[in-house]
């Protein structure tokens, strides 16, 4: 994404992030002088701040792709559901597959050790191994782009390559404000 | 868009596809990975990249309202801001 319409979308994105950051600072204050229970906890302001900036992020894009409308959409908690399963976990979840994939194949035989390898290839082939990753890891991509789940695998190609524009372009942005007004 | 589209996407529209995708991942994943374990290697890197990105996202908005919250208003720094607002 280069030149005028990435400036457009930092510009966009900028404004609705600071305007509504503002107002979440202002209901801070506002509620700490006015009473005796305290303000939004750590947890409640940054979960906030993180909704502002999809909001913000979404509304800035507009209608040219799909996640904008599922953030739009979606209640603020979901729109982010891939904290669930670390990049560890996922990597050990596909080894316990392959890892399951020949030992069936050894029990069947009523064989053990060392050969199984040669033997199981031809019946769980690479490209058959290749295949379920492939298939678990579209798995994991789905979630991890707003609106995913009900996209075909090109459309989550498309969709994936404009979000990570975006989310690149918000991070270049977002870097050069805080250098700015540090 | 997809509608002048009148059957299957093809082979090339799918590389070319790809190799769109790979050019936004970092450097450092675009490394070898030819044959029959690219197209799960890409999309791996893929998630990686979006969920390191999150997380900088994150870091950043976290910092940067902060810094609002604890801003004074007379300070050079809620200038910009605001100059910021006046020209977006």
């Amino acid at each position: 994404m280069r030149g005028p319409s990435a400036r457009a979308f930092q510009q966009g994105f900028l404004k609705n992030l600071i305007l509504s950051l503002q107002a979440c600072g202002s209901k801070a204050r506002v509620s700490s002088s006015g009473s005796a229970s305290a303000t939004m906890s750590l947890q409640e302001r940054k979960r906030a701040i993180k909704s502002s900036a999809d909001i913000a992020m979404a509304t800035a894009r507009g209608g040219g792709a799909r996640w904008p409308r599922a953030i739009l959409a979606s209640p603020p908690s979901s729109s982010r559901p891939w904290k669930a399963s670390s990049p560890g976990k996922v990597r050990a979840r596909s080894r316990k597959i392959v890892r399951r994939c020949f030992r069936t194949r050894r029990s069947r035989d009523g064989t053990g050790g060392g050969d199984s390898f040669a033997r199981t290839r031809s019946v769980v082939s690479s490209s058959e191994i290749a295949r379920r990753l492939v298939r678990k890891r579209t798995k994991v991509l789905r979630k991890m782009i707003p609106g995913g789940e009900s996209l075909d695998e090109i459309s989550l190609l498309q969709e994936a390559m404009d979000y990570v524009a975006h989310l690149h372009a918000q991070v270049d942005v977002l870097r050069r404000i805080s250098n700015a007004v540090q | 868009m997809s509608g002048h589209r009148a059957g299957r996407i093809t082979d090339d529209e799918i590389s070319e596809l790809i190799s769109k995708l790979q050019s936004l991942l970092p450097e450092s994943s675009r490394r070898g990975a030819a044959g029959r374990s690219s197209a799960s290697k890409l999309l791996q890197e893929t998630c990686r990249y979006i969920r390191s990105l999150h997380r900088e996202v994150d870091d950043l908005n976290n910092r940067l309202s902060e810094l609002m919250a604890t801003m004074d208003g007379d300070s050079p720094q809620a200038d910009v801001i605001r100059n910021l607002l006046r020209l977006l």
